[in-house]
């Protein structure tokens, strides 16, 4: 045994040293908790078992040795280094700028621990290759991202692979760690998250009370209209004849004038039309609308002609602009908003065509902040900064290396216990069990909860709201019988290489093996088939998106009054013939599925969400209760403790008991 | 398949089953053939006995947005033709258990119940507040236009 390797060994005792070692670890991300965890798992030896087989001299060249199972630490990002990573990725440094992250993170790390095999690739996990079949060659999976639609989306092919995940994420001073296993856990999707906020339409366009609405309004309306696609353009084609005229040519009227405005851009008078038009003359069209300002402080018209001439206020905005930190006077902004509109003009004579808002494009923040912060004043709202502004308008969120780092060492916690808990994967390739994953209710109780089938790991948080304690856990909640992503039977479906069948053969293929009567099927495209649609069914799947080679899922409902869970269906080229006689090259595995039925309310007329609102997930859950269960938990691991070298602690932590 | 999604093919099988007399509400075809869940084709009938009776009007809902197409002359529909509603606004009466059809006849229920609170459109408003036999002629006007079939 090498010496790093002797902690490590001591700490969690030889079985799951070896496990540990022999591996095959997928993490997606290299960014703040990334590269911590990246760290991580090199120095905890994750991978790092290199097989004896010599591969040199090139002899076994079969298909399937590219699935054989080797102990390795697979690292994606799509991202690359910025200035701004610096201060928290500390896998990276300055001359690693725009460098690919996860390169240069598997450089790093692999210094940490040589005998660790990485592998990094520098590509996005929606890409069509990580398929379901790639996800099920991984012992486990790590997230380590940014954004909720790539946490949805290895959640969803974890599940199907029937892979365990490990979950986390930080707020600032705040983290979470939780475990997701398919039909023991509840997934990433069981709890509705906060979606980001989105504001009426007639709050940002008529009626705006806070600096945010302003906010939205210059950088979601104002901008593009002045630099990107109009919407506006669409004001054309609703022409009608007759009596609507008078109508359409007030719309035409209002496009007409803010594409007139838009022709003059590059004059000197650009800048002044701009304004009169949204702070002069649209603020006194809405305040002709007197009943809307019965309740509300009516808003007050700009008018430029108090100002002085162009060149110099323009010069003033430049050097106004410079001072990101003080809220500027109403001067100051009309300033800075005629030296913004002039460089963006410039830039678009210069040939940029459209130029879209980036928090980090300085042009476009001058111009998002004056704006905001002009209409702020139109409706007696406050004034603020461009700092400030940035932040709300680029939704900034505080990353802290601290809170990165222990959330990370939390993952790994996590995953130590819940690599004990699975057997070890022989093959990459398994076949998918049948009806994998749906506990039926007795079985569900019988069979315990979720945290003992994943070796006592837990939901972690680390909090800075309590004093007496950073670390907080509470126990794995099961899963969600109506949850849209985890509640479904999980399959696959196997096309010929020529994939020339047809959506009838698969309608025909699932009545058969399913024994469906009424069904929809859904795939990213839409429905493609229902029992009112069935204009598709000739068509060969390939027509349909169905190519057996993308990481897209096929949904299959049922439809009848009684309905099972839905069923989806990853789809894979077949590599063996089919053995069915009757089977037109479509192969469906597990062969025989047996679907339960829906929950009822996940389909009551309705009230499909129900009355009741879902448990806030950080409900803090002391008290007595929770005490008592986590004394019968401490008792039952110290039990189980017995037989092996460690102790569950009741916080995660995993001491030496040999 | 994503909370959306498995909503809005639920809206669909319970439309499919049953539906509003007049109404119509189904997903827009694709060039592909497919159906789009996320944007429907929508048409919302006049209320019998009102100043609409007699009219059918598309609207266009790319979820969670409703646009008359073309824009419809009322005071609380934009000149986009957006429609300003209460159940579509999320900070006010907006909940995840209002259906497509609950959506609908709401806006069916607007049409005559014009809302003075939040105008929308200049046009309508201010004839509907200054003159209301014009306003009323206006409109029979727009649903001679847009006939139910």
């Amino acid at each position: 045994m090498q010496r790093r390797d002797r902690g490590v060994a001591q700490s969690l005792g030889g079985p799951l040293t070896k496990r540990v070692k022999e591996s095959r670890v997928l993490l997606v991300g290299a960014g703040g908790i990334g590269c911590e965890l990246l760290k991580n798992l090199v120095c905890c030896g994750f991978g790092s078992y290199q097989s004896a087989l010599p591969t040199e001299d090139g002899t076994e060249t079969s298909p399937a040795a590219s699935h054989v199972r080797k102990a390795e630490v697979v690292v994606i990002d799509l991202d690359t280094i910025d200035l701004s990573n610096l201060n928290r990725q500390f896998l990276f440094r300055k001359q690693h700028i725009k460098k690919p992250k996860a390169f240069v993170a598997k450089e790093t790390a692999s210094q940490f621990n040589p005998s660790v095999a990485i592998d990094a690739q520098h590509a996005s996990i929606f890409d069509s290759t990580y398929n379901v079949e790639f996800f099920e060659g991984f012992d486990i999976v790590f997230n380590a991202l940014d954004n909720l639609a790539a946490r949805r989306h290895v959640n969803k092919m974890c599940l199907a692979a029937d892979v365990p995940l490990v979950e986390s994420g930080t707020t600032g001073f705040m983290g979470q760690v939780q475990a997701i296993k398919k039909g023991v856990t509840e997934c990433y999707d069981c709890n509705p998250k906060p979606v980001q906020k989105s504001f009426p339409i007639c709050t940002i366009r008529s009626t705006p009370s806070q600096p945010i609405h302003c906010i939205v309004w210059a950088k979601s309306y104002l901008f593009p209209e002045l630099f990107g696609t109009s919407e506006e353009d669409s004001a054309d084609m609703a022409v009608t004849e007759g009596d609507n005229a008078e109508e359409v040519a007030k719309l035409k009227e209002e496009a007409e004038a803010l594409k007139k405005v838009r022709r003059m851009m590059g004059k000197s008078e650009f800048a002044q039309e701009v304004f009169n038009k949204v702070f002069h003359d649209d603020i006194e069209r809405l305040r002709s609308m007197t009943e809307m300002w019965q309740s509300r402080k009516p808003p007050e018209p700009l008018s430029f002609q108090s100002l002085s001439e162009g060149p110099s206020i323009v010069k003033q905005g430049q050097t106004l602009a410079l001072q990101d930190q003080r809220a500027w006077t109403l001067l100051e902004n009309i300033s800075v908003f005629c030296y913004s509109l002039e460089t963006l003009s410039n830039r678009v004579q210069g040939g940029e065509n459209v130029i879209e808002f980036d928090k980090d494009d300085k042009d476009t923040l001058d111009f998002v902040t004056s704006a905001a912060n002009l209409r702020s004043h139109v409706f007696g709202i406050p004034l603020h900064s461009e700092w400030e502004i940035k932040q709300m308008a680029g939704n900034i969120i505080p990353a802290i290396a601290t809170s990165n780092a222990l959330t990370a060492s939390l993952c790994v916690m996590e995953a130590f216990k819940i690599l004990r808990s699975q057997p070890a994967k022989a093959n990459a390739l398994a076949e998918p069990t049948a009806n994998n994953h749906i506990p039926t209710k007795a079985q569900s109780t019988a069979i315990g909860k979720p945290e003992e089938l994943l070796g006592g790991s837990k939901m972690v948080f680390l909090t800075s709201k309590n004093t007496d304690r950073l670390i907080t856990s509470q126990p794995l909640v099961g899963p969600k019988a109506d949850c849209p992503v985890c509640s479904p039977v999980y399959a696959k479906l196997a096309i010929s290489e020529e994939r020339a069948e047809t959506l009838k053969a698969l309608v025909d293929l699932l009545k058969r093996t399913v024994g469906y009567k009424d069904f929809s099927m859904t795939t990213e495209a839409g429905i493609i088939y229902d029992p009112d649609l069935e204009d598709n069914l000739q068509k060969p799947l390939s027509e349909l998106g169905i190519t057996g080679q993308s990481n897209g899922f096929i949904t299959v409902t049922d439809d009848s009054d009684e309905p099972k869970v839905d069923l989806v269906l990853s789809t894979t080229i077949r590599r063996s013939p089919v053995d069915d006689a009757e089977a037109t090259g479509l192969q469906i595995t597990p062969k025989k599925i047996e679907l339960p039925l829906k929950p009822e309310a996940a389909y009551a007329n309705g009230d499909m969400d129900g009355d009741a609102e879902p448990e806030p997930v950080f409900a803090s859950s002391a008290g007595a209760k929770r005490k008592r269960e986590t004394e019968e938990e401490v008792e039952s691991a110290k039990k189980r403790a017995k037989s092996d070298v460690y102790v569950v602690e009741d916080d995660g932590a995993i001491l030496l008991d040999d | 398949m994503s909370l959306t999604q498995a909503r809005l093919q639920e809206e669909r099988k319970q439309w499919r089953k049953d539906h509003p007399f007049g109404f119509v509400a189904r997903p827009a075809k694709t060039s592909a053939g497919t159906l789009d869940l996320k944007k429907w084709d929508c048409a919302i009938p006049g209320k019998d006995k009102t100043i609409w009776e007699g009219g059918l009007f598309k609207l266009e809902v790319q979820f969670p947005e409703g646009k008359f197409i073309p824009p419809l002359f009322h005071p609380n529909v934009y000149p986009s033709g957006t429609v300003c509603l209460s159940i579509l606004n999320e900070e006010e009466g907006w909940k995840p258990a209002i259906t497509i059809k609950e959506i609908l006849l709401g806006i069916q229920m607007l049409l005559d119940e014009v809302n003075p609170e939040s105008p929308a459109q200049a046009e309508a408003y201010n004839l509907y507040k200054k003159d209301r036999a014009a306003y009323e002629k206006k409109v029979k006007m727009v649903v001679k236009d847009n006939p139910a079939p």
